[in-house]
């Protein structure tokens, strides 16, 4: 769907290969199927500050593990800002549990020593910008269809994946955006086979800034203006600042006992509470307990991440 | 009818989320809050006795 739209850029990633792509804030990155089945691996940088990048640990915290039309692609902590938006999403089968496969993975499990894989995907197309091997982060992973069992391992399912399926990113800042085709064709991730995907940059409009929610805007999304130390880092030995004096927040945590006086009934419902074992060996522990996890369900935002009680 | 007092080991951020609780309106006092929070868990949790109300 291009209606009202004006196309940037077009082309085509080949197996085995990746393209960065400035996108500024405003314009929507298109990840298309050409022939189906084909999982899309995918960095993301601030593009004046490649120092904050796609945090897929983030994103799984807020959005669950398959993330989708309505969520977020968050940078790392302590920046925490939403980089792009999913607006348009025709399969629903993205992953961000598994990490980028590498050159490694592949050794040691298949003995194939060099063979396409994710990482060095991304780092080869990531060097036309200047980054590193050790830049290259975990991806996002469009159309791959993963899950977890009952005894809590992850699983690779099958791709389903069509052919003119696509995925839409709008741009919530600039970035550079990596999009690359997944170098797993020994794995279930894109059916054993490897296909070219379609790339397309549009100019945003109304209509896509009107698919997203108002996103937090808090005083802990920091800036490098807020850092102790502000330059970045520009040798590869570690060594220690003598003038280094700890300054962590709120340290020392001073514990002190809040009385709380109970009639026989709520003492009774505590003793019925500890009995079953879930929730603390004392009446205290017990009552703390259940204080914030009253408060959590109650009054916390977001995804409540609450074992059923 | 009889109090039985429990002491709550709690750090001052701990406190302070249940003081900015108090300044919302939630409750009177930091006690109070407690009792609360307590009367609605045992309601939603334990087996219904006629004394959770």
């Amino acid at each position: 769907m291009t209606t009202g739209r004006k196309t940037v850029q077009e082309l085509t990633i080949e197996p085995g290969t990746g393209k960065a792509l400035e996108l500024r804030r405003g314009q929507v990155l298109r990840i298309e199927q050409t022939s189906g089945r084909q999982c899309a691996d995918f960095n993301c940088f601030n593009l004046h500050d490649y120092k904050e990048f796609f945090h897929t640990g983030r994103t799984r915290h807020l959005h669950g593990l398959h993330p989708t039309k309505g969520d977020f692609l968050w940078s790392a902590p302590p920046r925490e800002r939403p980089m792009m938006a999913i607006i348009e999403d025709t399969v629903g089968t993205n992953d961000v549990l598994y990490p980028r496969c590498s050159a490694f993975l592949f050794e040691h499990h298949y003995g194939l020593a060099v063979h396409t894989n994710c990482h060095d995907i991304q780092a080869e197309a990531q060097r036309e910008f200047g980054l590193t091997p050790d830049d290259v982060h975990d991806s996002f992973n469009f159309f791959m269809h993963t899950g977890v069992d009952a005894a809590g391992r992850p699983f690779i399912a099958k791709n389903t994946a069509k052919r003119g399926d696509y995925v839409e990113l709008l741009a919530l800042m600039d970035v550079l955006a990596i999009p690359n085709v997944c170098g797993a064709d020994v794995m279930m991730t894109s059916d054993f086979e490897l296909k070219p995907l379609k790339l397309t940059v549009f100019e945003g409009v109304d209509r896509d800034w009107s698919r997203i929610s108002e996103p937090p805007r808090l005083k802990n999304q920091r800036s490098p203006s807020e850092f102790k130390v502000k330059n970045i880092k520009a040798d590869r030995e570690l060594y220690r600042d003598s003038s280094y004096r700890p300054e962590f927040t709120n340290v020392p945590l001073q514990i002190s006992e809040l009385e709380v006086n109970l009639t026989d009934d709520e003492i009774a419902w505590i003793q019925q509470l500890k009995s079953t074992g879930k929730y603390g060996e004392s009446d205290a522990e017990v009552l703390r307990y259940v204080f914030f996890t009253w408060w959590i369900g109650k009054f916390m935002h977001g995804p409540k991440h609450a074992a059923s009680t | 009818m009889t109090e039985t007092t429990v002491r709550l080991r709690l750090n001052q951020q701990q406190l302070e989320l249940i003081d900015n609780s108090i300044k919302a309106g939630e409750s009177g006092s930091r006690e109070e809050l407690i009792r609360r929070a307590l009367r609605e868990f045992a309601a939603a949790h334990l087996v219904a006795t006629g004394k959770t109300s």
